[in-house]
C-alpha cells in the first residue's frame, strides 16, 4: 500500500476529531482522519445521540402512561399504552446511521481523506493503520490525537452478558425486569431513568451519599424526587462488591451490611477513562496530567507537532468541549492566533428533570474567596411551565456582590437544556445582573426564569 | 373623597400588574383598577396562557394519535374529552391569576375593582359592577388598558358560532369545520389547536401571505408545514359577510383585488384580524389626552402622554402588541417616575408563534434590511442536521441569522423549529449586547442541544458551518 503524506492527521473520528478534520479541510489543509468505526465517535455511535433518542422515547412513553392513568394532560384519554424497545432501538439505530453518513459526507465535502482502521504511532510523525486491506502508513506534519475515552470497568464486575456498559444498554431487545445501575453520575442516571420509564424496576448503587455528586446538591433534589416517583430505589453511600449467583448483585450498604439486590442486568457507569492504550503512546514522550495527556491552552502536547483534544485530555469529558478544542486546533495549525479562553462550558444532564450548570456554583465561588449574591426563581411561578405541566425546578444566578458580574448560572427543570446557550453567552459577554434583567424575555417562555432569577438576585423579582 | 395614592394604574394586564408591583417595590403607594373579576388582563385570562395550555394539550393529543409509534410507543386508543381539557386550561388560568392576586397582597397593592375613568389629571373614578362610583386622588396615573378584539364589518361576533379568540378558547364541542379569518399568529395558533383536535380548518387571509410581518423565507416554509398538517389557506381573499344560521355560518368571500363572490359554510368562524387598543372607555377626549386615529395613545420617551402626570404603556400605545413588551414598558415607566433611566428597545422584543413547529424572531427581517438599504450577511442552518432535533423526531425548520456585512453585528434572527421560543433568547441576550455573529459562534454550546443550530447559523454567517 502506498504511504500517505499529509499536512494534518487526525486520530479518532469523535466530535473532537471529526470537527478538527472538517475545520482543517475548510481551511484548505491537506487532512486525513483515521477511525476503525463509523464516523462520530462515542458521542454519535454509543453516547450523546443514541442515549438522548432512547430518553426521548422513554419520556414520551412515560407521558402517555401518565395520560392513561389520568395524571397528565387532562382531556386526552389513552388506553393500554405499550412500549416496544426493539422498535425504539431500530429507530435510534436509523438516526445514528444517518448521522454517521452525514459526518462522512461533511468530511468528504471538506476534502478530508478518511482511512478506516486502528492507528498506531511509529514515531512522532508517522502512524501505521491496520486497515481491512493491509497496513497503511501515514506521515503527517501535524498530528491531532483525539482517541477519546472508554467506560471504566470494575475488576469484580467485568462487562459481559449480565454486566453492561453504557454501550450495550443502548441496544437491548427488551427492558430488563430488574436493572441495577452502579454509579449515579449523569450517564447512569440518564439511562437508569429511561429504563425505569420503560417499565424496568431500577435500583441505583452510589458510593457517595447523594446522586450526581458532581453537581450542587440543591440542583439534584428535583431529580431525586422524580426518581422516587418512578419507583427507583437508591442505595447511597453503598458499594457494589460483585455478582452472587445468577441473579443478584452484592453490595455493602452505608451501614456496612451486605445486601443482595436481585437483578437481571447490571449497568456499570462509574466513569470514563481516557483511551491511552493500544496506539503507541509509549513510543512518544508525552507529558501526562494524571491519566490524561497534558495539553496547554492551544491543545499542544509536550511534543512539537502533536496536539491532543477531547476526552483524552481531561475533564470536563463532554462532546462540545471536544468540538470546540477541535475547531481551535485546526485554526491554530492553519496559522490563526487562537487560544482556549472559554468563559463557560455548559454541562447538561438529560435526567428528569434536566440540569444545566454554566460557570461557577455558589460554593465554588465562595471557595475562591469571592463574595457572592445569588437568586433563585422557581418554575412554579412561571406561566409557561404551568402550560407545559412541568413546574418542578428553578433557575439560579450567582453573581459577584460588588460589581454584579454574573459568575455562574444553574437550572433544573423540564427542557432547561435549551436554556443553556443563553447562559453561556451571558457569561462570555461578561454580563452583569442588570444586563440580564434588562434583556427582554418573551412571554410565556421558560427563559423568563433567567430574567426573573437575575431580578431576584438584584432584590426585586416580579413574579415571586 | 377616598384614599390618595402615589400611582393609580388602570388595567391589570401584564403591563399594568407588573408596573404596579415594580412601583410598590420602589416605595410608591399603589392602586390598580381592573374591571374583570380576575387580575392578569388579556394575557392571563383569555390570551397567552389559556392559548398555550390548549396548544400543549392538543399537541399531546395529536402526538399520541399520530407520532409515537415511530419510536416504539404504542397507544391502544386515544380519545378526546374536550370538557376535561377545557377544565385543565381553566385550572392553569386560575393558578396564574390567583398568583397575581397573591403578588398584589404581598406588595400591598390596592385592587380597585371596577371600570376606571379619568375625570381630570390626578383623579381616577372607579365604577363598580353595581354602578357605585368612587373617585380617588393620585399623584400619577398609568394607563394600561390594553387591547380588545378588532371587529370586522359585516361579521357580528356572538362567541358561539362566530367567535373571537376568547370564544375559540372555550368551544363546547369540536366543530367539524372552522374558518379562521386572518392569518396572523393568533388565528394560526387557535386554528392549530382545533385542527389537531379534529376540525377541518380553513384560514382566509387578505394579503398574499400568512403572518405578513415574518421574514418571508421563514413564512413560506411555515406556510408549507401548516399546509402539510392539513390546514387549508385561502390567500388574497376577503370575507365580506358572515351570517350565523341555525346550523353553521354562511360566509361570503371575495378576491382581495375584487372579483366574483363565493360562498362558504363552516360550523364556526373565528375572527382573528388583529387587536385594537382599548382606550375609548377612559374619557380621554375630555381631558385632552392625544390618541392616533387607530386609538393608540401617543407617549414620549418617558411613556408620558401629552398631559402631565398621565402615562401609558402596553397594547394601549404603539409598538409590538405583546405581553412581554407591555411588562417591559410597565417596569420602565414606573422606574422613570422614580427617577431612574431605563430604556426599552422595541427592536429587541422577541416574537413567538406557538404552533408546531414554533416560530420565533427578533430584530429585522431580510425584507426590512433590504428596504432600509443595509448591507447584510445571512447564515442558515436546518434542524435536520442537528442531533438533538433528530433524537426528538423534530427536524422541520431552520435557524436564520442576519448580520451586518461590515461589522458582523447581529441584526435579526428568525427561527422556525422545535422550541424556537426558548432558542431565540440566546440571540436576544446577544443582541442586547450588540454582539456579533462571531460572538455567538465562539460561545461553547452544549451538546446535544437544539441551541447548537443557532451556533451553526452564526458560523454560517461567516461561510463556515461545521455540520452542513
Ligand atoms: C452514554 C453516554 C452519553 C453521553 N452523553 C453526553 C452528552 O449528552 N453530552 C456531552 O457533551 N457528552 C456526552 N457524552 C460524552 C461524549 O460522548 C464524549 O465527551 C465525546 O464523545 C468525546 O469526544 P472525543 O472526540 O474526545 O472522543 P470519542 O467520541 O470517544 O471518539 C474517539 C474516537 O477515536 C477512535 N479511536 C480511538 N483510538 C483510535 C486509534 N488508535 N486509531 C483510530 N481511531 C481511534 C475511537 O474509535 C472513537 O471513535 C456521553 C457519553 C456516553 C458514553
Ligand atoms: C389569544 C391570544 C393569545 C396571545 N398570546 C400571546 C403570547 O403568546 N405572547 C404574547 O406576548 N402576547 C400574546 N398575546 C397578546 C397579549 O395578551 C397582550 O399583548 C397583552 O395582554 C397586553 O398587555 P396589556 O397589559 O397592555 O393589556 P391587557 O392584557 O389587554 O390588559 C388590560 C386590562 O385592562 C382592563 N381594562 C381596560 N380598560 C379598563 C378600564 N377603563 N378600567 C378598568 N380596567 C380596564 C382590561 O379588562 C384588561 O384586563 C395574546 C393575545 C391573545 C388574544
Amino acid at each position: 500500500m502506498k504511504d500517505i503524506s499529509c499536512k494534518v492527521l487526525v486520530i479518532g473520528g469523535g466530535p473532537g476529531g471529526y470537527v478538527a478534520a472538517i475545520r482543517a479541510g475548510q481551511l484548505g489543509l491537506d487532512t486525513v482522519i483515521v477511525d476503525p468505526k463509523p464516523m462520530g465517535g462515542t458521542c454519535l455511535n454509543v453516547g450523546c445521540i443514541p442515549s438522548k433518542a432512547l430518553i426521548h422515547a422513554a419520556n414520551e412513553y412515560r407521558h402517555v402512561s401518565k395520560m392513561a392513568r389520568g395524571e397528565r394532560t387532562p382531556g386526552v384519554r389513552v388506553e393500554n399504552p405499550s412500549f416496544d424497545l426493539a422498535a425504539a432501538v431500530e429507530w435510534k439505530d436509523g438516526i445514528v446511521a444517518r448521522l454517521n453518513g452525514g459526518v462522512a459526507g461533511l468530511l468528504k465535502k471538506a476534502k478530508v481523506k478518511t482511512v478506516r482502521g486502528w492507528a498506531r504511532f511509529r514515531d512522532g510523525k508517522t502512524v501505521s493503520v491496520d486497515t481491512e486491506t493491509g497496513t497503511q502508513v501515514i506521515r503527517a506534519e501535524e498530528i491531532v490525537i483525539a482517541t477519546g475515552s472508554k467506560p471504566v470497568e470494575l475488576p469484580f464486575l467485568k462487562f459481559g452478558e449480565k454486566v453492561l456498559s453504557s454501550t450495550e444498554v443502548l441496544s437491548l431487545a427488551e427492558p430488563p425486569k430488574r436493572l441495577v445501575v452502579v454509579g449515579a453520575g449523569y450517564i447512569g442516571l440518564e439511562l437508569g431513568t429511561a429504563y425505569a420509564k420503560m417499565g424496568s424496576h431500577v435500583e441505583v448503587v452510589e458510593a457517595e451519599n447523594r446522586i450526581l455528586p458532581q453537581y450542587p446538591a440543591d440542583l439534584t433534589r428535583p431529580v431525586a424526587a422524580r426518581l422516587k416517583d418512578l419507583g427507583v430505589v437508591l442505595h447511597l453511600g453503598a458499594k457494589a462488591k460483585g455478582l452472587v449467583g445468577e441473579d443478584a448483585l452484592l453490595i455493602e450498604t452505608a451501614g456496612g451490611r451486605d445486601e443482595r439486590l436481585p437483578c437481571d442486568k447490571v449497568l456499570v457507569t462509574v466513569g470514563r477513562a481516557p483511551l491511552t492504550e493500544g496506539w503507541g503512546l509509549e513510543e512518544l514522550a508525552l507529558d501526562m496530567d494524571g491519566r490524561f495527556i497534558a495539553v496547554d491552552d492551544r491543545c499542544r502536547t509536550s511534543m512539537r507537532g502533536l496536539y491532543a483534544i477531547g476526552d483524552v485530555t481531561g475533564e470536563p469529558m463532554l462532546a462540545h468541549r471536544a468540538m470546540a478544542q477541535g475547531e481551535m486546533v485546526a485554526e491554530i495549525i492553519a496559522g490563526h492566533r487562537r487560544a482556549w479562553d472559554k468563559a463557560a462550558i455548559p454541562a447538561v444532564c438529560f435526567t428528569d428533570p434536566e440540569i444545566v450548570t454554566v460557570g461557577l456554583s455558589e460554593a465554588e465561588a465562595k471557595h475562591q474567596g469571592i463574595e457572592v449574591k445569588t437568586g433563585q426563581f422557581p418554575f412554579k411561578a412561571n406561566g409557561r411551565a404551568m402550560t407545559l405541566e412541568d413546574e418542578d425546578g428553578f433557575v439560579q444566578v450567582v453573581a459577584r456582590a460588588d460589581n454584579h458580574q454574573v459568575l455562574g448560572i444553574q437550572a433544573v427543570g423540564g427542557g432547561v437544556a435549551e436554556l443553556s446557550a443563553a447562559f453561556s453567552l451571558a457569561l462570555e459577554m461578561g454580563a452583569v445582573l442588570e444586563d440580564i434583567a434588562g434583556t427582554i424575555h418573551a412571554h410565556p417562555t421558560q427563559s423568563e426564569g433567567f430574567q426573573e432569577a437575575a431580578l431576584k438576585t438584584l432584590g426585586h423579582a416580579l413574579h415571586v | 373623597m377616598a384614599d390618595k395614592f402615589d400611582l393609580i394604574v388602570i388595567g391589570a394586564g401584564p403591563g399594568g400588574y407588573v408596573a404596579a408591583i415594580r412601583a410598590a417595590q420602589l416605595g410608591m403607594k399603589v392602586a390598580c383598577v381592573e374591571k374583570r373579576d380576575t387580575l392578569g388582563g388579556t394575557c392571563l385570562n383569555v390570551g397567552c396562557i389559556p392559548s398555550k395550555a390548549l396548544l400543549t394539550a392538543s399537541e399531546k393529543y395529536h402526538e399520541a394519535k399520530e407520532e409515537l409509534d415511530r419510536f416504539g410507543v404504542d397507544v391502544g386508543s386515544v380519545k378526546l374529552d374536550l370538557k376535561k381539557m377545557m377544565g385543565h386550561k381553566d385550572d392553569v388560568v386560575k393558578s396564574n391569576v390567583t398568583g397575581v392576586a397573591f403578588l398584589f397582597k404581598k406588595n400591598k397593592i390596592t385592587w380597585l375593582k371596577g371600570l376606571g375613568t379619568i375625570p381630570a389629571p390626578g383623579k381616577v373614578q372607579v365604577e363598580d359592577a353595581k354602578g357605585k362610583k368612587e373617585t380617588y386622588e393620585t399623584d400619577k396615573i398609568l394607563i394600561a388598558t390594553g387591547s380588545d378584539v378588532m371587529n370586522l364589518p359585516g361579521v357580528e361576533i356572538d362567541e358561539k358560532q362566530i367567535v373571537s379568540s376568547t370564544g375559540a378558547l372555550d368551544l363546547a364541542k369540536v366543530p367539524k369545520t372552522m374558518v379562521v379569518i386572518g392569518g396572523g399568529y393568533i388565528g394560526l395558533e387557535m386554528g392549530s389547536v382545533w385542527s389537531r383536535l379534529g376540525t377541518k380548518v380553513t384560514v382566509v387571509e387578505f394579503l398574499d401571505k400568512i403572518v405578513p410581518t415574518m421574514d418571508e423565507e421563514v413564512g413560506k416554509q411555515f406556510h408549507r408545514i401548516l399546509g402539510k398538517q392539513g390546514i387549508e389557506f385561502k390567500l388574497k381573499t376577503k370575507v365580506t359577510a358572515a351570517k350565523a344560521q341555525k346550523s353553521g355560518v354562511k360566509l361570503t368571500l371575495e378576491p382581495a383585488a375584487g372579483g366574483d363572490a363565493e360562498e362558504m359554510k363552516a360550523d364556526v368562524v373565528l375572527v382573528a384580524i388583529g387587536r385594537r387598543p382599548l382606550t375609548d372607555n377612559l374619557g380621554l377626549d375630555k381631558i385632552g389626552v392625544e390618541t392616533d386615529k387607530r386609538g393608540f395613545i401617543a407617549v414620549d420617551e418617558d411613556f408620558q402622554t401629552n398631559v402631565e402626570g398621565i402615562y401609558a404603556i402596553g397594547d394601549a400605545i404603539p409598538g409590538p402588541m405583546l405581553a412581554h413588551k407591555a411588562e417591559e414598558d410597565g417596569m420602565a415607566a414606573v422606574e422613570i417616575m422614580a427617577g431612574q433611566s431605563p430604556h426599552v428597545d422595541y427592536n429587541l422584543v422577541p416574537g413567538i408563534v406557538y404552533t408546531w413547529p414554533e416560530v420565533a424572531s427578533i430584530g429585522k427581517t431580510e425584507q426590512q434590511l433590504k428596504a432600509d438599504g443595509v448591507a447584510y450577511k445571512v447564515g442558515k442552518f436546518p434542524f435536520s442536521a442537528n442531533g438533538r432535533a433528530r433524537a426528538m423526531n423534530a427536524t422541520d425548520g431552520f435557524v436564520k441569522i442576519l448580520a451586518d456585512k461590515e461589522t458582523d453585528k447581529v441584526l435579526g434572527c428568525h427561527i422556525l423549529g422545535p422550541n424556537a421560543g426558548d432558542l431565540i433568547h440566546e440571540v436576544a441576550t446577544a443582541a442586547a449586547f450588540g454582539a456579533s455573529a462571531e460572538d455567538i459562534a465562539m460561545t461553547c454550546h452544549g451538546h446535544p442541544t437544539l441551541n447548537e443550530a443557532v451556533k451553526e447559523a452564526a458560523l454560517a454567517v461567516d461561510g463556515r458551518p461545521i455540520h452542513i
